[in-house]
């Protein structure tokens, strides 16, 4: 555990990359929370039928913009094959809870990971997971983006928690933060399915004409009487057990690869001799 | 058969075409411009049409890869939708319409649910509302699931746009390990057997899950021990300019994203902050993004290249949805059926003959290359098989 402390960051952010991200996110909140303030006017874009559609496209752009501008400086191989190795474990332990009472694996190895290999590294893991599992087992569809970019906050997220927090403590940070992330996935991509799974002429539907606390309100319950008991307490539980029980030794395997891999040292290369 | 095979302008043009893999980009292509036609209709005898066309060119075009298995669960995933939405609105209806087909008993909930009540009486227009507005819904996701099928996801991750080529790459890095992780924990399990350790619960878990991961994690370490070796992670170096410019587009195009969509949002701000904000946005910041991605040349091996059959079955998915594009101009009454009253939906010729145009491919689009079945199996080489 001596490795704890030290501050690694593979993917390092740089300020431009910083503000990228910061604007990235905040459109994609709204996409994600554009029932809340949608405005009453029918002849408005954001006419009801129309908005998901046109936010279905504008959001595979802004995360494909916000994937390059991270790579932008280049990433380095070791990186890169931990980004597609840890990708792969991920997907591969997605189908092992899915469909099972909310059994959902895919996020305790990805807040470990974070953790470890720092907020950027964590935003591009989480993105890249939900993808090469979408293909893996054929989950492409017009909520593969706004997946992909919740979980990337997820693995942001944990990048950023504080740093000098170590051992036991460190473990039930983390844990409590798995929490919250599962409640706060589920949240967003309920969020997301709302105006598509309860249209717009129910009593749980969006309502234009109606202020901001009151959709809220009504999206509040519709989120409790679909999900938050069954699909998001089971998401939550399994984070939280998943990294109490098993979350020690995938930390020091992480950061045994971490020490492995060097990515601190400074890589020089020699100018060819004549 | 005057054209031989090796002529190549002859023999892209011959029928039916020569079993090769389609660019996976006219697949999805085809398939969204599928689905933009179904997002314009809500008559269920279109949608339905809609449906068999995209299942008849699945059918018929799809290969023997994994992911062409795809498109049943896709069905099964539209299936379930157009149920939730209905079963939706029998719950949390609240008795809109005026055809009472049966009345439930109703629950009303406490106060703090904002007098939502459950059940209560089902009217047919809320039934048939639900029923159009998830089939429609349901289209548009078979229509993906179509692509998905069709597709080559490991071609398209190479047709990647130069700036996402390293997350390509980890992807693709990713799309090939994850085979070997099944055989990895297979291991791990055979040698907790040999050493009797079959222990149930977390130990378990830990016990297969650590190894596991120690694995892959020293085959990523090696993999990028041979990648570097082979010269991967050699950037030349960046021009400044270019580097600010290609920043200063991605930012001032993000800035547009935001205030776009604050103008969509806002009732009150004037109409040009709205969608052309937004789209303005976006252009902006993908063309940040194609110069971001022009940092470096990289040579491919065997590119896709766009031929007759791609444009081909393109054009029919393009004419798909300009058709009925048109058709909502024209005579808009056809793809919307009335709800109050209630109104048999009826077909008119332009939208049936829009979506029988999407169709096409099914014959125009090359048969795929089967990998299981060889046609003539050479004595050889299978003689040689069950001994290697």
């Amino acid at each position: 555990m001596s490795a704890a402390g030290r501050r690694v960051s593979v993917l390092r952010i740089r300020p431009r990359t910083w503000v990228v991200l910061a604007l990235a996110s905040a459109a994609g909140l709204v996409m994600f929370f554009w029932p809340l303030f949608a405005p009453p006017r029918p002849e408005a874009v954001a006419h009801s039928a129309d908005a998901p559609l046109i936010f279905v496209i504008v959001m595979p752009v802004v995360l494909a913009v916000v994937l390059a501008e991270m790579s932008s400086g280049g990433i380095d191989p070791k990186a890169l094959a931990l980004l597609g190795v840890l990708s792969a474990v991920n997907a591969g332990l997605r189908p092992l809870g899915a469909g099972t009472a909310g059994i959902e694996t895919v996020f305790f190895l990805l807040v470990l990971a974070g953790r470890v290999f720092g907020p950027g590294f964590g935003f591009v893991l989480g993105a890249l997971s939900l993808f090469a599992s979408a293909l893996l087992t054929a989950g492409v569809g017009p909520w593969l983006p706004f997946q992909m970019i919740s979980s990337a906050w997820i693995g942001l997220g944990a990048g950023l928690l504080p740093r000098r927090v170590t051992g036991r403590a460190e473990i039930a940070l983390l844990a409590c933060y798995g929490v919250v992330a599962a409640y706060t996935f589920g949240l967003l991509m309920n969020m997301w399915f709302w105006p598509f799974t309860a249209g717009t002429d129910t009593q749980l539907s969006f309502d234009p004409t109606a202020t901001v606390p009151e959709n809220l309100h009504t999206f509040l319950i519709f989120t409790l009487t679909t999900s938050t008991f069954g699909w998001d307490t089971g998401r939550a539980l399994t984070n939280l057990l998943a990294i109490v029980l098993v979350g020690p030794a995938v930390l020091a395997v992480l950061r045994r690869a971490s020490r492995r891999a060097a990515f601190d040292a400074p890589v020089v290369f020699d100018p060819p001799r004549a | 058969m005057t054209a031989r095979p090796s002529l190549p302008p002859l023999a892209a043009l011959r029928f039916p075409p020569l079993p090769r893999a389609l660019h996976p980009g006219a697949w999805w292509l085809w398939a969204l411009a599928m689905a933009t036609a179904a997002g314009r209709t809500t008559n269920p005898l279109l949608l339905t049409l809609i449906l068999a066309v995209c299942g008849h060119v699945v059918v018929r075009r799809r290969g023997d890869a994994p992911w062409a298995l795809a498109f049943r669960m896709y069905l099964l995933l539209g299936a379930f939708i157009v149920t939730g939405r209905v079963v939706f609105r029998i719950v949390f209806g609240g008795g809109q319409g005026d055809t009472v087909l049966l009345t439930l008993p109703q629950i009303p909930l406490p106060a703090w649910a904002a007098g939502v009540r459950l059940f209560g009486p089902v009217a047919a227009e809320q039934l048939l509302g639900g029923f159009y507005d998830g089939l429609r819904l349901a289209v548009m996701v078979v229509c993906v699931g179509a692509a998905n099928a069709l597709a080559n996801p490991k071609r398209m991750l190479k047709s990647l746009p130069g700036a996402l080529y390293e997350i390509g790459t980890a992807v693709v890095v990713a799309l090939t390990v994850a085979p070997q992780l099944v055989e990895s924990v297979q291991r791990v399990r055979r040698a907790r057997r040999l050493r009797a350790g079959g222990r149930k619960g977390p130990r378990a878990l830990r016990g297969i899950l650590v190894p596991v991961l120690e694995d892959a994690l020293n085959r990523s370490l090696a993999l990028a021990a041979a990648m570097a070796s082979h010269g991967y992670g050699r950037t030349g170096r960046i021009d400044p300019a270019t580097r600010l410019i290609t920043g200063l587009l991605v930012i001032t195009g993000l800035l547009g994203v935001c205030a776009g969509l604050y103008g969509v949002m806002d009732a009150t701000t004037p109409v040009y902050l709205g969608a052309p904000m937004l789209t303005a946005g976006l252009l902006v910041a993908v063309a940040g993004f194609v110069l971001g991605g022009r940092r470096l040349r990289r040579s491919r091996y065997r590119p896709d290249r766009w031929r007759a059959g791609e444009l081909a079955v393109t054009f029919s998915g393009i004419a798909a949805a300009t058709l009925m594009y048109l058709t909502s101009q024209l005579d808009p009454a056809g793809l919307y059926p009335s709800l109050t009253p209630l109104t048999w939906p009826e077909l008119s010729v332009l939208p049936a003959l829009a979506i029988l145009v999407g169709a096409l491919p099914a014959w125009l689009a090359p048969p795929p290359a089967l990998t299981q079945e060889e046609p003539e199996p050479k004595p050889v080489s299978t003689a040689k098989e069950p001994a290697a």
